[in-house]
């Protein structure tokens, strides 16, 4: 599979605003606004180095061209809005610099809990959001975080898997981002807890789901030459990759044993010289529990319907978290169960910094290889791997 | 028959599904209670939701056919919380949202309801077949549990 992108894009700055569920009387602008600032100052630039704006189509974000009238960013050649999640945006912002669209991109990822996330954000009078385009809402409708309950249930009757699998992954978040200041969820939480937990969607809980935030995180990409200017170990693009089957209605899926991780891993596999045995740090996707257990099955790490199990036999109790054989973290951030609902933003964010080797009492020492699975099963899978060069 | 039923006046019989000139004579059919699935004339493949083509050999020969609402739970649900719906109490009890692999083809699957059975009995393989319920006014095929065979 041809890969001529390979390590040819770095990613130079991140910035994030930190979540939380109320950032108080702030607009989904002015936090991306201050993410986007941060990040150019991260990666030593200004507004005139920046000639790309890609801002992600979450419900509430500024489009590309707001964005960049706000921070007064010159002249743009390239701006796009892709949908979540975020690998989708960074893949966009990629190939414009590859192609010679651009050359140094700002990638923007804004977040506000709609008016139905919480009593909160239904009493700000500007959260206005229409999510149903006029239809009335009905309980039978499989929408994706309804589908994601649904096949857990086929997974969890296919495999005879206890719900402690499942808690197991909203327990490693937790822990995870108990050592993560930017993280939303500071308390921390036991297998009791979790068991206890409301009941949302039999087989799901409320632990299972992730968690909506307020905030923002940006990114500025530019060329591995450039990016060798400004630093000696940059972070680059080694490969990324996305998957669709044909039946992708969330219903009709034939199974869980070929949907969009699986296109994505193989093709990942194919296009990258590194894989399990190189990684330092794994960042699976966790808007739904059930995702993360996918991606382990995927990815090879273990066989299908046993993650519960390599979860288990992973599982450090001095930290109360994984380490993969003593030493790989997952979602070293605490993902979005526990970070927050960044549907992607956080696990890209945290790769980047812990491929620094600035991610403080997180860092996985010497990281050089972070390998990221994100979204889910239907409509967007993806992969990447980011390297230190 | 409602044949004639005009499209703007079929939109207000489903105020909670997102019409459209590919799915419309699909729910025109439940008005008089005829649970069909779109079939390809060439191929004779069924699938679900409509789409404009067969995916399977791009004909656009498509006909609404009658199937018989016999098929076998795929995955279970129980909403303790959701959209709220006439007739839907989630404060007396979950509320079992199933996906039926239908009996004519393999993964051929609709999503519904299941009645006449306590929600927690309601389990993935369990044989069901169709049966009518109202929403809003308008017939909806919902499922109850069959005797396997
Ligand atoms: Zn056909």
């Amino acid at each position: 599979m041809r890969n001529p992108i390979k390590d040819q894009v770095a990613i130079v700055g991140v910035g994030s605003t930190g979540f939380s569920r109320d950032a108080g009387e702030r607009s989904p602008k002015s936090l991306a606004c201050e993410a986007s600032i941060r990040a150019i100052r991260d990666a030593g630039l200004t507004a005139k180095d920046i000639n790309g704006v890609v801002s992600t189509q979450e419900p509430m974000a500024p489009q590309p061209h707001r964005l960049s009238a706000a921070l007064g960013i010159p002249d743009v050649t390239h701006f796009s809005s892709p949908t979540p999640v975020a690998m989708f945006s960074l893949i966009d912002a990629m190939n414009a610099i590859f192609s010679g669209a651009c050359d140094t991109v700002l990638v923007s990822f804004a977040f506000q809990r709609l008016p139905w996330n919480s009593r909160s954000a239904a009493r700000d009078p500007f959260r206005k959001f229409d999510i149903t385009g006029g239809v009335v809402p009905m309980p039978e409708s499989m929408d994706p975080s309804a589908a994601y309950t649904a096949w857990a249930s086929r997974y969890i009757h296919e495999h005879g898997v206890p719900r402690e699998a499942l808690g197991r992954v909203a327990l490693n978040m937790r822990a995870n981002a108990l050592r993560n200041p930017l993280a939303t969820m500071k308390t921390p939480l036991t297998m009791k807890d979790y068991l206890r937990a409301r009941i949302i969607r039999d087989p799901l809980c409320l632990l299972d789901m992730d968690v909506p935030v307020d905030g923002a995180d940006s990114f500025v990409l530019t060329t591995v030459e450039k990016a060798k200017e400004i630093t000696d170990h940059p972070v680059v693009i080694h490969a990324t990759s996305v998957g669709l089957v044909d039946q992708n209605d969330e219903d009709q899926l034939p199974s869980l044993a070929h949907h969009g991780q699986h296109v994505v891993v193989d093709a990942l596999r194919k296009k990258s010289d590194v894989w399990l045995e190189d990684v330092d740090v794994f960042f699976p996707y966790d808007g739904f529990t059930i995702i993360t257990l996918g991606w382990i099955e995927n990815f090879g790490w273990c066989e299908t319907g046993q993650a519960g199990c390599f979860l288990e036999e992973h599982w450090d109790d001095a930290s109360g978290r994984v380490l993969i054989d003593g030493r790989i973290p997952l979602n070293p951030h605490g993902g979005s169960l526990s970070e927050g609902a960044t549907r992607g933003s956080g696990h890209v964010r945290e790769a980047v910094v812990q491929l620094r080797h600035q991610a403080g009492d997180r860092q996985v020492e010497g990281a050089q290889t972070a390998l990221i699975g994100c979204g889910g099963f239907f409509f967007n899978s993806q992969g990447a791997i980011l390297r230190r060069l | 028959m409602n044949e004639q039923l005009d499209d703007t006046a079929l939109s207000q019989r489903f105020p909670w599904v997102r019409l459209d000139h590919d799915t419309k004579n699909l729910f025109r059919a439940w008005l008089d209670r005829r649970f069909v699935i779109t079939r390809c004339d060439d191929c004779r493949r069924y699938h679900h939701p409509p789409k404009p083509v067969c995916p399977a050999c791009w004909s656009s020969a498509l006909t609404l056919t009658p199937v018989s609402g016999r098929g076998t739970a795929h995955l279970v649900m129980l909403l303790h919380q959701g959209a709220p719906a006439p007739g839907v109490d989630y404060g007396k009890g979950p509320h079992p949202v199933v996906t039926v692999e239908l009996e004519e083809q393999e993964h051929l699957r609709f999503t519904s309801t299941v009645v006449d059975c306590p929600p927690e009995d309601v389990r993935i393989g369990m044989p069901l077949e169709l049966v009518w319920i109202d929403r809003y006014g308008a017939p909806f095929p919902a499922f109850r549990p069959r005797e396997n065979g």
